[in-house]
């Protein structure tokens, strides 16, 4: 009896232990995790300000902080390594789970922290040589003294922050996930630049669909349904702009290729996700008579915010703007001197080369009639509570083999048994043309800084208080003969290996145009005199066209016109189809409801607001429309393809009414675009009405559609959800599920440089802190906050609510 | 018994604040139980009362103090709805980890000594 009680009392007491000390799924251990006096009730912070003195190891003079009421720190340094070293201490202070976890993920490390449910994605990071790239690009900083010593203080700084971390005072995700910081290595930063440089790549990435497409339907057709100069295209440099250069020459390959293995895949929707807008006007168009440059790039939204706000001083540099947590110096930001913003430029720089190996041992590949041997790398991924796993990546001249041809890939654009050729994998020091930036003085400071920066190409724009406007489609593209890139390659021919790169001078870019300003959008950067070929998923026509005809028209431009233009919400795509839409519609045959829609859409501005019903019903007419004319023509033998984008079907409807696309192969009637557009109608209010009921306040469209800024991780509870978003993906204020402007800045030049800025999230990372979400609500209304642009550490100023000295402690 | 309990909760309060383990508002119960206790009703009550005290205060202190906006978030994430809940969620595992604990400690004690 007194053996069955204590078995029985120890029993539980042991289950308990074993329960409360270790992670259990996505339950953290709650033994740790709730103890008031370590766990996660440590997090709870009433003040993010840190202590007036501050005695850090490592700094080689004293650093001045000053904090302004949003929790921007403005960093005083007396030399180069103590800026950056500060940099990387306050960064880390505030967001040092994010950016670890950030480089973790793009470097495949996620099962050593989640275990084995994270295994496929690492794969998928390794074979598509992350950590080789991020190396690659490590040995460039290291070759260049300004960048290795900026990129050494700056990881410094971020080790001085995390010696000072214990178990109590941990980020809130350590305690969730159970693990701990790592000691921060320069190979990191390099890493976070590369996750930025794959994220705004990969959507390039096409070869798989439009390869079926073209075998399916032969080059005429696939030209129509996947035009490779977007219509109605507004390009970044003027139509008519003289290229004053010899284009290279790039050699065609004798005949075309068909690749031997085109897998089967679900269809998706042929869109691009990061989108971004940015402009500069002219002296001549500013009521300040000094230029006014703006940006808003367009990025995945999450908690907490891919950007983190900071000013930057020393006696060589004073700049603001947004960084990346986890790499040295402003990527999108102003000196008191210019301004520079970026968007995507959407122009391919990754291609898939089709590999023939020898045999199973994959030693060597075949070349020009030849046999060259591969070279492998062994990637190691540690798994949390389960063994390494042994990983052999094949590399080719061209660049890792991804998939093998029996595999399945994690990503399905993926083409198996291909080769991936990405600029990305090339040495370069990216983080040169930002260091260089944040120090320029004139436009010729700005063109030089860009030649570092390769991948992928920016549309950077430009500013100075000297009177310029630029901007230059940047970036290390190959040279291209026609069609190059745009399916699947055979690898087996040096003809098809990119023979060059366009040289710089010869980019697209426009310096002080006689229109009074300068904007890109992500289109297509030049009319089709361009000499090159470029190809990439460049944009719809809506954005750029919405931006270039109010920058047309404006004269006496504010900073606040300008705020009111980031947030314009005209929808070019409903502007351009709708009223024809409507014209085709019977109103004799509609019910009350339908009615009532056909009303709303026949009085509706265009304006895609979120208190708004039409846009509502513009989208789900539009969704149903498109499924209709599309769904049953891109079934083929070879699998089915892509939707064609929205902007070709625009295209196809006022061009071509008449084309068969518009009958339903699988029904025996000949239907026309009337039938269709009148059909999808009336499904789309039957839709609307099964889920929204009658109509009403509930198809408010900022109802209907909201963004969410989920946390990083996405744990339930750490983001910010059912937010109403105002916009659409056609509108220049950029609206969709959980992408959106990730940084809305104004920067008016002048004597004294003014700015405004705002991004979706908050200066900290903790959540538990007010300064993890509080700039959120105001994002949502479209409003911006006046940015402190500081001279010197003695300045004075209402809003500066806290100074950190930071002392060498050595 | 009462002197018991604030013994326990004295000395686990000091051994959380000085040292990053959980853990011993289940050591300090056993280890009760094994020296003090008279009953295994004792020796639960004494390790419940204890360690769900002690977590009880401690986590109601932050919450009022800095925790407010964490606790709710958490709250939301372990789907309890309400920081309150999340009070009481850390208290009721701390008391039954000390209970179990105190009574373990008992009845090891009588296995291995007659009295």
């Amino acid at each position: 009896m007194k053996w069955l009680s204590l078995i029985l009392s120890l029993g539980i007491a042991i289950g308990l232990f074993y329960f409360l000390n270790f992670p259990h799924g996505i339950l953290p251990p709650l033994g740790k995790f709730l103890n008031p006096y370590v766990g996660f009730w440590q997090n709870g912070t009433t003040s993010d300000n840190l202590p007036s003195i501050l005695d850090v190891e490592g700094l080689k003079d004293s650093v001045t902080v000053l904090w302004d009421d949003r929790g921007v720190p403005h960093i005083f340094a007396r030399n180069e390594y103590d800026l950056y070293f500060a940099q990387g201490y306050i960064t880390a202070r505030d967001r040092l789970w994010q950016m670890e976890f950030q480089a973790f993920t793009i470097a495949g490390r996620v099962s050593e922290i989640v275990g084995k449910q994270a295994l496929e994605y690492d794969r998928f990071r390794r074979r598509t040589g992350m950590l080789y790239a991020a190396e690659n690009a490590l040995n460039a900083v290291l070759a260049h003294p300004e960048t290795w010593a900026a990129s050494e203080a700056y990881a410094a700084g971020v080790n001085a922050y995390i010696k000072s971390l214990n178990s109590k005072n941990l980020p809130l995700e350590y305690k969730i996930l159970d693990y701990m910081p790592e000691k921060w290595t320069m190979l990191n930063s390099t890493l976070l630049l590369k996750f930025m440089s794959w994220n705004l790549t990969a959507y390039s990435i096409q070869e798989l669909f439009m390869t079926r497409a073209i075998t399916a339907l032969g080059e005429a057709e696939t030209a129509k349904l996947y035009p490779y100069y977007p219509p109605y295209t507004d390009p970044i440099i003027p139509p008519g702009t003289p290229w004053n250069f010899r284009p290279q020459i790039s050699e065609k390959p004798a005949s075309d290729f068909t690749p031997t293995g085109l897998t089967l895949a679900n269809p998706i929707e042929l869109t691009s996700s990061f989108g971004s807008n940015n402009w500069a006007v002219s002296i001549e168009k500013t009521a300040s008579g000094y230029p006014i440059l703006c940006n808003d790039p367009h990025l995945s939204l999450n908690l907490p915010s891919i950007w983190y706000e900071i000013q930057l001083i020393s006696p060589q540099v004073n700049v603001y703007g947004v960084s990346l947590p986890g790499a040295p110096a402003v990527i999108i930001g102003f000196n008191n001197e210019i301004a520079w913003g970026a968007t995507n430029a959407e122009t391919d720089v990754l291609d898939w080369y089709e590999i023939e190996f020898k045999d199973d041992t994959k030693s060597a590949y075949l070349y020009d009639d030849e046999w060259l041997p591969t070279t492998v790398r062994i990637e190691e991924i540690k798994v949390r509570g389960g063994e390494t796993i042994i990983d052999t990546v094949y590399y080719t001249h061209h660049g890792p083999v991804v998939y093998e041809k029996a595999e399945t890939p994690f990503d399905e654009q993926i083409p198996p048994g291909s080769a991936m050729r990405w600029t990305g994998h090339d040495p370069s020091n990216d983080v040169l043309t930002f260091l260089k930036l944040n120090r320029a003085h004139n436009y010729d400071d700005y063109v030089e800084a860009l030649f570092h920066y390769d991948c992928p190409g920016q549309n950077f724009v430009f500013a100075s208080a000297k009177g310029d406007i630029a901007i230059w489609h940047n970036g290390k593209f190959p040279l291209r003969w026609e069609r190059q890139g745009r399916y699947i390659a055979n690898g087996r021919n040096s003809a098809y290996d990119w023979q060059g790169w366009i040289p710089r001078s010869h980019l697209p870019h426009i310096k002080n145009p006689q229109r009074g300003f300068v904007s890109s959008a992500n289109q297509y950067p030049a009319d089709k005199t361009y000499p090159y070929y470029l190809i990439g998923n460049y944009f719809s026509f809506e954005r750029g066209v919405r931006i270039n005809q109010r920058l047309a028209e404006m004269e006496n431009i504010t900073p606040q016109d300008m705020i009111t233009l980031q947030n314009d919400v005209i929808n070019l795509h409903a502007r351009k189809i709708l009223p024809v839409l409507l014209s085709l519609l019977d109103s004799q045959s509609l019910t009350e409801d339908e009615i009532q829609s056909y009303e709303k859409l026949k009085s509706w501005n265009y304006e895609h607001r979120a208190d708004l019903i039409a846009p509502t019903i513009f989208e789900y007419w539009w969704d149903e429309l498109s499924n209709l004319i599309w769904l049953d023509d891109i079934e083929t033998s070879w699998g089915e393809l892509l939707i064609p984008r929205w902007d070709a079907t625009i295209a196809l409807i006022l061009k071509e009414p008449e084309s068969p696309y518009f009958d339903i192969r699988t029904t025996t009637d000949k239907e026309t675009l009337t039938d269709l557009v009148i059909k999808s109608f009336h499904s789309a209010i039957r839709k609307l009405t099964a889920e929204l009921g009658s109509l009403g306040s509930n198809w408010q469209w900022g109802k209907v559609r909201t963004t969410d800024i989920n946390h990083l991780v996405l744990i339930p509870g750490l983001g910010c959800t059912g937010l109403p978003t105002n916009g659409s993906a056609s509108t220049v204020n950029v609206k969709k599920p959980t992408f959106g402007p990730s940084w809305r800045m104004v920067v008016s030049l002048g004597e004294e440089v003014e700015g405004w800025g705002i991004y979706p999230g908050g200066q900290s990372g903790n959540p538990g802190s007010q300064f993890y979400d509080n700039f959120v609500a105001n994002w949502v209304s479209g409003n911006m906050y006046e940015l402190l642009y500081l001279k010197s550490s003695n300045d004075k100023h209402g809003r500066l609510v806290g100074k950190t000295v930071m002392r060498s402690a050595q | 018994m009462i002197i018991g309990i604030i013994i326990c909760l004295v000395v686990m309060l000091i051994l959380q604040i000085l040292t990053p383990f959980w853990w011993w508002i289940m050591v300090v119960p056993f280890v009760y139980g094994i020296v003090k206790a008279h009953a295994c009703r004792k020796g639960f009550l004494v390790g419940m009362t204890s360690a769900g005290l002690l977590w009880l205060f401690g986590s109601l202190y932050y919450l009022f103090t800095s925790a407010g906006i964490i606790a709710q978030r958490v709250a939301v994430m372990m789907n309890l709805g309400s920081p309150l809940l999340l009070v009481v969620a850390t208290t009721l595992v701390a008391a039954l980890a000390g209970g179990f604990a105190g009574s373990s400690g008992y009845f090891l004690k009588k296995v291995f000594r007659r009295d």
